[in-house]
This record gives structure tokens, sequence and C-alpha cells, in this order.
């Protein structure tokens, strides 16, 4: 007796769901009222393969256990799979469902024959998030589209999958459910010849098991996507303002020595030695490790490869036509820029108010975090590239002017000058002194003897500058340091590490307080005696999510010798000349004055963020566009964006072993704040550099080669040395199971 | 009751589940696990499950499974593994012990080809091998049946009469993987039908020394007894199946199960899921006016010799079909039947090995060129991969 039963075969790839798919039809038709079996065709099923999977449906008791040879129906997961072997006992009229971004003429073959319905199934599957990092499941999806074309009411597909508990995916099947495209004047053309229903695999005779089963049978060509390998740019490198390749650095010295990482650093900094004492180092905010067990050490990473590997530079002749460039202030900016220019083969000159190279690193930062010695050596690095130094030579308006008529570009690096005072009742008083100046004194003067404080010294603010003054005024002899801040000590934007270094000195933090009146002292009425403060208390956030302090009227009093403002700088645009005018992007717009030189501005003069690492992408990015308004063809610094950098959700990491992060080491606190010796003694060795994930950037650590099921990637070698792997193409079927394992995200299924 | 589309795979740990629970105030339930393909499904559910009293263990090796089967029944638990192929293989020293041991262990076996060369599809060869170790050994055609097989296995089992282990073999991915609506009953019918296990010889204070030292004449007591055991299966499954009937409302299939047999002069002797497909052939030929028929060992040991005899008495031919071989022989159950047909032309084909899809088409050109012969050929092995 013939089987009565409506059957349905599905052809899919392994991962696709193929076999929940033959479910979830079976539990539709189960719902309808009828019986029914499905069942998978199990091989070695793998990512990739082709697999099919079968449904039948009838009214009565299913006895037939076989596969299906000539289904009623035929789904297809992916249209890579039409063919005649495929489409083969299909019988004619049957529907034909295919998952496929192709137009109808696209498709293989002559599909005259059945009712022909076409759905871009992985595209709604993909939007609905259904699947895995490399493969989209398009089962739930696809259903959907095969109700339709069955003609069954989307509420019984809608219960189906509230009882198999994949409600979620519902909205997908519907969208599929709408957007199926079925032939509208389908008419079956019955079989053509070219496409003939492939016959049936015959019963054979009662032969004898001669033959060996088949060899070499190349599974590529079941793939739809590949493995490729591809840099991707790591949080440490996206983080950095200054451009490092930081990822690259740290793999240097984890792989080629210091040496090799310094000449990395070499390529985008000559201020490595200092920002690996005085960076804030975003790169260690991003770092994916702080996810796992504590961000990699890259500022003393940074530290110990600069230290014992100055890069030497020699001087580099200028190019035949090379332009000229006149920068205005020696900070770090203006030092990058400079930097920059002669690497570049430009002339860069700096003029400087100040005797020596440096800016704020020389002015501002204390020789305890910045020996001076670490600074010359890096300014002297700079200066033997052929930059010309102008030392004690300001730069007003009219010089400016005049220097822009001379160079054929001018870049403003004067950062911020102006410093805020404190209008309230004493502000007169003696013993009242600008925290930047105090920390020019200590350190212009630190060769001839540190300045003398005593007694009770408060700093008023949270910044940098109030930890460099707190710490510096402790080695200048007072007696007690307290910090006074009007908010919380967490929204303090110093440094984590300062706070941290400046609390085991003894510095005492006392915060929400408000400075309202200075009181003279009792025995001398010019001097000051006291700091009255008010207590703050914390309202509403403001638009950038800090709570603004409130003050109350509540006070009280704190009797101090000397008080230092660390209050905030701005720029101090006095030396434009008129009708000039610095733009937020840092253009400075000249005006009708049209001078011979491009004229831009870097550096915190520009941008305010008031970081050595900041102001050297700034004077970066400012010298290359310099140079292309010169006409020179450079490529130009941007800042990398930082949503493209590999996330932590990325890093496989049960593929890391935990290890805690190496510290920078500290000398004895009491000791140190004795004198202006450095405080950080830095790394032991960079063996640090062994924890870097290396985020995006293939390290050839052979799990892609030992997690291939097919044992097709093998290492690929260039001139006697390995360089990456090489995929067999022949047989890589796209599984994606070497992209899902990769531990650090350097690898990616790309569609064929 | 509820109606589930689940595998095979599910059907069994759900069974066995229900059937363990049912020993809550008894001894309760446990067994050891080990995975194998394509029997894996079934304990990675068993081991989701919750029991009052015991639990199920995982252990490194499908001895080891055995073995905590053993020392949970010993001490009077109602216990379940599962295996398949070269598990069975690692595991058969234990399957013995167990037998020997004269323990209710009942144990679903998924069939699937030995290798190497590894196959992970159906042939019969892996449970055969275990045949002269004592157990019963019953042979399922669909999902229910392994579901029900299972409960039933541990009524008969556990019969005093009997006390012996019983395995349930299904057929690799053709069961095991297959969805199929299945009625899972409550857990209040199979309390009402599984009384609570009382091991005679289970193990309480006292020490006792189990599997020690036999000289041939306990050697041979030993034997008859576990022989005599055995032959008590056929008049025991019969009450079996009465109180399942009574209790599920169906009856679970004879020990041989006949199909067109009444008048049949050509018949077709099979298991496992082979014997389905050969009744759709019968229908067809029967349509043609072909007298035939089909028959089907459920219980393959004890061997129902006695059944089988009768209900091939009349057939003037007769077909085995094994999926399995016993090398150097020929089918296995075909060198059994050859003695229950002493007046019929017995032929022995072996199809469907190492999981070639066996399709009607298949077994409708054996029954013709069986019908065309006149006498018995060797053993033929016939090509459906």
């Amino acid at each position: 007796m013939a089987n009565q039963s409506l059957e349905i075969r599905l052809h899919g790839r392994g991962g696709q769901g193929g076999v929940t798919c033959a479910k979830i039809l079976a539990t539709v038709y189960s719902r309808l009222g009828k019986s029914v079996q499905t069942f998978g065709d199990y091989s070695g099923e793998r990512s990739g393969a082709p697999v099919r999977a079968y449904t039948r449906v009838s009214d009565g008791p299913i006895t037939n256990r076989n596969k299906v040879y000539e289904p009623d129906h035929l789904l297809v997961l992916d249209d890579n799979l039409l063919g005649e072997t495929t489409v083969a006992g299909l019988a004619e009229g049957g529907a034909l469902v295919v998952n496929t971004a192709k137009c109808e003429d696209d498709l293989a073959g002559d599909l005259g024959a059945w009712q022909l319905a076409t759905v871009d199934a992985t595209a709604i599957a993909r939007r609905h998030g259904i699947g895995t990092r490399s493969v989209v499941i398009v089962n739930t999806t696809i259903a959907g589209a095969f109700c339709r074309v069955l003609g069954i009411d989307l509420a019984v597909l809608e219960e189906t999958y509230e009882g198999l508990g994949f409600s979620s995916n519902f909205a997908a099947a519907k969208e599929a459910y709408e957007a199926v495209c079925v032939r509208e004047d389908w008419e079956s053309r019955g079989a053509t010849a070219d496409i003939s229903v492939a016959a049936l695999p015959e019963v054979g005779e009662l032969v004898e098991h001669t033959h060996s089963p088949p060899t070499g049978l190349l599974t590529g060509s079941w793939s739809s996507q590949r493995p490729a390998y591809m840099e991707k740019l790591a949080p440490c490198s996206a983080w950095c303002p200054a451009g490092n390749d930081v990822v690259g650095f740290v793999r240097a010295a984890a792989t080629e020595g210091e040496e090799a990482a310094a000449h990395i650093l070499g390529r985008t900094t000559p201020l490595s030695a200092t920002c690996g004492r005085v960076c804030p180092a975003p790169c260690m905010e991003g770092c994916n490790r702080a996810e796992y067990d504590g961000s990699v050490n890259i500022r003393g990473l940074e530290r110990i490869v600069a230290d014992n590997f100055p890069v030497a530079r020699a001087n580099r002749a200028p190019a035949a036509d090379a332009r000229s460039v006149a920068i205005i202030g020696g900070g770090p900016a203006g030092l990058a820029a400079a930097y920059e220019l002669a690497r570049a083969g430009q002339r860069a000159t700096i003029f400087e108010h100040e005797a020596e190279l440096g800016g704020v690193l020389r002015t501002g930062i204390p020789t305890y975090r910045l020996p001076r010695e670490v600074l010359d050596q890096e300014v002297n690095g700079i200066l033997a590239l052929g930059v010309q130094a102008r030392c004690g030579e300001s730069v007003d308006a009219e010089q400016l002017g005049a220097l822009a008529e001379e160079y054929d570009g001018v870049l403003l690096a004067t950062g911020l000058q102006r410093l805020r005072g404190l209008d309230i009742p004493g502000a007169e008083l003696g013993g009242i002194g600008q925290g930047i100046e105090f920390l020019h004194g200590v350190n212009l003067e630190s060769a001839a003897g540190p300045l003398e404080l005593s007694g009770h010294v408060v700093v008023l603010g949270g910044g940098n500058t109030a930890m460099d003054c707190a710490r510096s005024a402790l080695r200048c002899g007072a007696e007690r340091v307290t910090v006074a801040y009007r908010r919380t000590r967490d929204a303090m934007p110093a440094i984590a590490e300062e706070i941290v270094e400046a609390d085991h000195e003894g510095v005492v933090f006392l915060t929400q307080r408000q400075p309202v009146a200075f009181h003279p002292s009792v025995q001398d009425g010019a001097r000051l005696g006291s700091l009255e403060l008010a207590e703050v208390e914390m309202g509403e956030p403001d638009e950038s999510g800090r709570r603004s302090p409130v003050v109350t009227d509540r006070t009280e009093r704190l009797a101090c010798e000397h008080v230092l403002l660390a209050l905030g700088q701005s720029a101090d645009l006095s030396c434009l000349p008129a009708g000039w005018q610095l733009e937020d992007d840092g253009r400075i717009d000249t005006g009708a004055s049209a001078p011979k030189a491009a004229v831009r501005a870097a550096g915190d003069v520009t941008t305010w963020e008031g970081t050595v690492t900041h102001a050297i992408g700034s004077g970066r990015r400012a010298a290359g566009l310099l140079m292309v308004a010169a006409g020179i063809d450079v490529e130009v610094f941007e800042r990398p964006d930082r949503a493209r950098a590999v996330p932590a959700t990325a890093i496989r990491f049960d593929h890391f072993e935990k290890r805690e992060p190496a510290l920078d080491r500290a000398a004895d606190a009491a000791a140190r704040v004795t004198d202006l010796r450095e405080a950080n003694l830095g790394l032991e060795d960079s063996a640090e550099a062994l924890r870097c994930f290396s985020c995006g950037k293939c390290t050839e650590c052979d799990t892609c080669l030992v997690y291939c099921p097919e044992g097709i990637i093998s290492r690929h070698t260039e001139n006697g040395r390995q360089r990456g792997y090489a995929v067999d193409e022949s047989f890589c079927k796209g599984c994606g199971i070497c992209v899902e394992e990769c531990p650090r995200e350097s690898m990616e299924m790309i569609e064929l | 009751m509820t109606i589930q589309l689940i595998s095979a795979n599910h059907a069994s740990a759900m069974a066995a589940t229900l059937a363990g629970r049912a020993n809550r105030n008894a001894r309760g339930f446990g067994g050891g696990v080990y995975p194998i393909t394509p029997q894996t499904e079934c304990i990675e559910l068993l081991c989701r499950q919750q029991f009052d009293k015991g639990s199920i263990v995982r252990v490194e090796s499908e001895h080891s499974a055995m073995a905590v089967c053993m020392g949970m029944s010993v001490s009077g638990a109602r216990t379940f593994t599962a295996s398949s192929s070269n598990g069975l293989a690692y595991m058969a020293e234990n399957v013995y012990a167990a037998a020997f041991s004269r323990l209710p262990i009942v144990m679903m076996a998924v069939n699937r080809t030995l290798g190497p060369p590894w196959n992970i599809w159906v042939d019969h060869g892996d449970t055969l091998m275990l045949r002269d170790a004592g157990w019963i050994q019953l042979y399922c055609q669909d999902n229910q049946e392994v579901a029900d097989s299972i409960i039933f296995s541990y009524r008969l089992a556990e019969d005093a009469r009997v006390l012996l282990p019983a395995m349930v073999c299904q057929d690799a991915f053709v069961l095991s993987h297959t969805m199929m609506e299945t009625d899972l009953p409550e857990q209040e019918q199979v309390d009402r039908y599984l009384p609570d296990l009382d091991l005679p010889h289970r193990v309480k204070f006292d020490p006792v020394m189990i599997g020690g030292l036999d000289f041939p004449r306990e050697t041979e007591v030993h034997r008859r007894q576990h022989q005599e055991a055995l032959e008590r299966v056929f008049d025991v499954y019969g009450e079996c199946q009465d109180e399942f009937e009574e209790v599920f409302g169906r009856r679970p299939p004879d020990p041989v199960v006949p199909y067109c047999m009444d008048d049949a002069e050509i018949a077709f002797v099979s298991m496992g899921t082979t014997s389905s497909t050969t009744d759709t052939v019968v229908d067809k030929l029967r349509a043609e006016g072909i007298r035939a028929g089909s028959v089907r060992v459920r219980m393959y040991r004890p061997f129902p010799e006695k059944a089988l005899t009768e209900m091939l008495a009349n057939c003037e031919r007769v077909g085995v079909l094994d999926r399995d071989i016993s090398l150097g022989l020929g089918g296995v159950l075909w060198s059994e039947v050859r003695g229950c047909a002493p007046r019929a032309l017995v032929q022995g084909y072996m199809l469907g090995l190492g999981g070639g899809d066996v399709r009607p088409q298949h077994i409708e050109s054996l029954f013709r060129e069986l019908a065309a012969s006149s006498s018995a050929a060797a053993p033929k092995l016939v090509e459906v991969g």
C-alpha cells in the first residue's frame, strides 16, 4: 500500500538548526491533530556540513521509518545547496521554500516544476540577533515562510513556539511569514529535461562489496563562509590619545625584546620615558584584561622599555623642499609636533619663553615624578633630529604676525597660562599663592635647593596640580599638608595613583569643603592665620553627570600658614594679533590678514584636556595638518575610534591563566618625602608584557590549528619564518569553530 | 498522561525516571552513566532529573557504569544505565557479572555498529554480542514501545520468579533521535504498576560475600537456576502484559509479533525497525494476492523458540533479515530461526549493516527473490547503504 503520508524534506547546513526546523514543522502538524515523525540525517554532523532532516505527517499511525526520498515539499536553508541532488524526488507541484537573498532567476537550475517561495531568512534572523557570533540560525525564521506557503495559520506557529520555548523567535518568523515571496502566476511547467527530477537511488542488486568508499571528498564546496585572519584594533591602542601602537609595543616587548618595543613607541612619540611616568594611562582603562584579572601595567612597561632603550635619533637632513614651521611653546604638544615634522623631513623651530624646553613637564611636574635627566634625554633626542630651539624668547602678537609671514606654518602650543584665583575676603594676605607658581619655583630652583615652606599648608583643588603641590609641599618642609576639595574624593580629576601616593605620604584629604574667607594671623595681621571652609552637599547631577556642589552655611576655621591655589588654568590668547580667532577645532582664523603661513593651535591651549598624552596626540595631528596645508602628502594622525576596539566579550578568557598584574615598585613613603628623588621606581623587568591578551592581533598561538575539526589549518612560512596560518580552502566547510575559539578575536568569518 | 513530541532517547530517560521515582518508598533509584553516541541524549536528560532518594553517578567508563548499577542494585535500589556499541563491549565483563549476580538492572542499549573504523549508525551486532550474558533482551520498533518497555522491563526483571537484568534495545537514530508523539504515563500509574523493589538477596546489615568462588558443582547449579529463571520469563511476561494493560490502557507486544501470518506461505523474520518496514511491504504484496507475512522477534532472550516454531509451521519459505553478522557464519537471528522452521526453505539475508537505510523496495526485492528460489543458499549480504 502506497504511503499516504505527507512528507517534507529539509536541506541545510550543520549549525543552521535544520533538525529543529523539522521538529517545529512536526509540532505544528501535531497541533493540527496529525500523527507526526521527525528526524535528522545524522552523519559526521559538523557546522557547515550539508544536513538533511525530515518530517512525516499522517492521519493514521506512521510505520514508515525510512528517509524521505519523494518529498511533497522541500525546504532549503542555504541556496548554495540547490541542485539536482537537493530537489531529487520532489513531487511536481510541491512547495520549494528557499532561504535566499537572490532573486528567482539567479537560483541554480530550472525550478519551474515547483511552487517556488523565496525569503531572505538569514537577513531576518540576523536582524533579530538569532544565532552565534559565527553562524546565523535561520530555522525558527524560515518556519514562518513555510507556514505561509502551506496556508497554515500563523497563530498555530505562535502557539508552537510558546510550547517549545521559542517565543522570542516568533517575531522573526512572523516577519518571514509576511516577507516570503511566492511565485504569483505559478503554474506547473512540468519537469524540464536539464534538471529532471534526478532518479532515485536504485535498489541495489545483490552485489559483492567490492568498491571502497569515496576518498578525497572536497568539503570546501559546502561552505558559504570562510575564516579570515585579520588585525583588529586593540582597546589599549584605541584609547591612547597619543596614537601609540600600544598592543604592538607590548607584544614586541614580550616576543622580540625591549629594544624592538622602544622602536615601535618611537614611531609615534618622543616622550615615552616621560609618559611612562606621568601618563594617566587611558590604555590601562581600556585594557580588556581589566575585566579578567587586572589591566596590564602598560605605563610601567612603557617606562622600562624607554629607560632601557632610549631611541637614538640621528640628525635627519631636511628634504630639499622642506617646509619651515614655527612652534610657539616647547611643552609636550610643541615637542610632539616638532618631532612629527622632523621625522617627515621638515624644519621645525620651537620658541620657548623659559630657558629650556619642556614646558609644563619642566615647570609643573615635580622632579620626584619626572627626574630632570629623563626629560633632558628626551628633549635632546628631539633636538638631535635637527629641531631648532629658541629658548628664552617670548612671542607677542606682533612677533606672531611676523612669524606667520616668515614661516610656512605656525603652531601655537602655549598651554594654559592664565591661573584661576579666588575672590573671597582676605585673598590679599601673605602666605596665599598660586600652586603653579609654587611648583615653578620648586622645579626651577631645585638645582639650587628647594623652596622652604613651614607649618600647615592647605592646597585648594583636586586635580593633578593640587596633588603635585601637596606632595611637593611635604618635600619643602611643610609639617602638615591638607588638600581641601569641594566635591567627593571619587570626583577628583587627579590621576588615581597620585591620590593614593599622596595619601601614603601623609596628605590629609578634606573633601566637600568650599573656601569662603581667609583670616589674618593673630601675631601678624598681614599674614594668613586661618582658612574658613564651608561644608558642601552634593546636589543634583549636571549635564555631564557630575553632581554639582551646594554650599551650606555651616563653616569651620582651619588654622594654617600657607594656602596654595590649584583651581585650574585657562588659555592666555593675548599673543594673537588683532582679528585672529582661535576656533574650536584648533584652526586659527587669521581674518583679513591672510599671512603666508597656515596657522593652527595644538595642546591644552585649544583642547584643555590637560594630560601629556592628549597634548602629544594634538601636536602630532596639528603638525600633520600644517604639512598637508603646505602641500606635503603625509598621513595625518587621527585619534582612533574607541567604538571599533575589540570588546572584552570577544576575548576567550578561559584560554588565559589568571595572573595578578606586576605593580610599580614604590620607594619607602616616609623616606621619600624628605627629598625630591623619584618616588616610583617602576617595574623590575618587562615580564608583565606576557600578560597581554594581544586583542585583535594574532600571536600564532595555534588555537585555530588545534581546534580545526578538519585539520586543514597549517602554519604558513615565508622566507623560512612562520607568518600566520594557511587554511586549505578545498576542505574548509566554513564551520566557524576556529573563529569561535580564537582567544583574541584576530579572526572573522567572511561571506563568500 | 501527557503526549510529547520527543526522541526515543528522551522517552527512555523519562520512563527510567518514572520507574525510579516509583521506588522512592523503598531503597530509591540510581545508576552509573557514561555517554556514547547515540545514547548521550538519554543520560543527559536523566542527569537533569531530581530524585528524592538516590542519584545518578557520572563515572569514567562503561565498565564502572555497570559496576555502580551492581553496587546500588545489590543494596536494593532500582537501577538504570544506558550504553551502545563499543561502550557495551567495554562494559561486557560487568554485563555478565550483573546477570550472574541476579540483579534486576534495566539497561537501555542503542544499537550501533561496532568499530573501528567508526560508524555511529544502527547495527544489532553490539547487543547480540551480549546474547549469552544471561540478560532478558527486548528489541523495539517505535518510540512508544521504547518508553513502555523500560517500565515493563522493571516489572518483569524484578519479579521474584525472574530476578534478572533486562536490556531494552532500540535502533540508533531511526529510533534514538527520531521524534514522535509519545505518551508518557503519570507517576501515579507507574507507582501502581511497579511495586517497591524488595530484592531477596539484598545486602542489609550482616556482611555477605557476593561473587565469591564456585567449584564445578556450584557452577552447574547456578547455571541451571539461571536457565530456569529465563524459562519462567515466558509466563511472567504474560502477567506483566496483563497488568500493564490494566494500568496504562495499552498492551505491550508479545515476545513474537506476527503480521498477516495466519495463512502466510512466505514470511520474513526480523527485529527492530526493519520489521515495520517489512509490514509495509507485506501490505503491498497482499494487495497483489501474495500470501506474505512478517514476524517480529521482540524478545530475543530468552529466545521464543516455541512461539516462533508454531508461527512458522505452515510457511514454505522463510527469509530472515539480520541487521548484524556473526562473522564466519552469517546472520545471528538466522542461525537461530532456521531451527524453528524445519520444513521450510530458510534463507538468511543481512541488510542495513552499518546503518544503511532499509527501504520497502529493498525488502520487496528480497521477497520476490525468495519466492522464486527453490533451495536455500548461503546467507546473503545485501547492499543498501
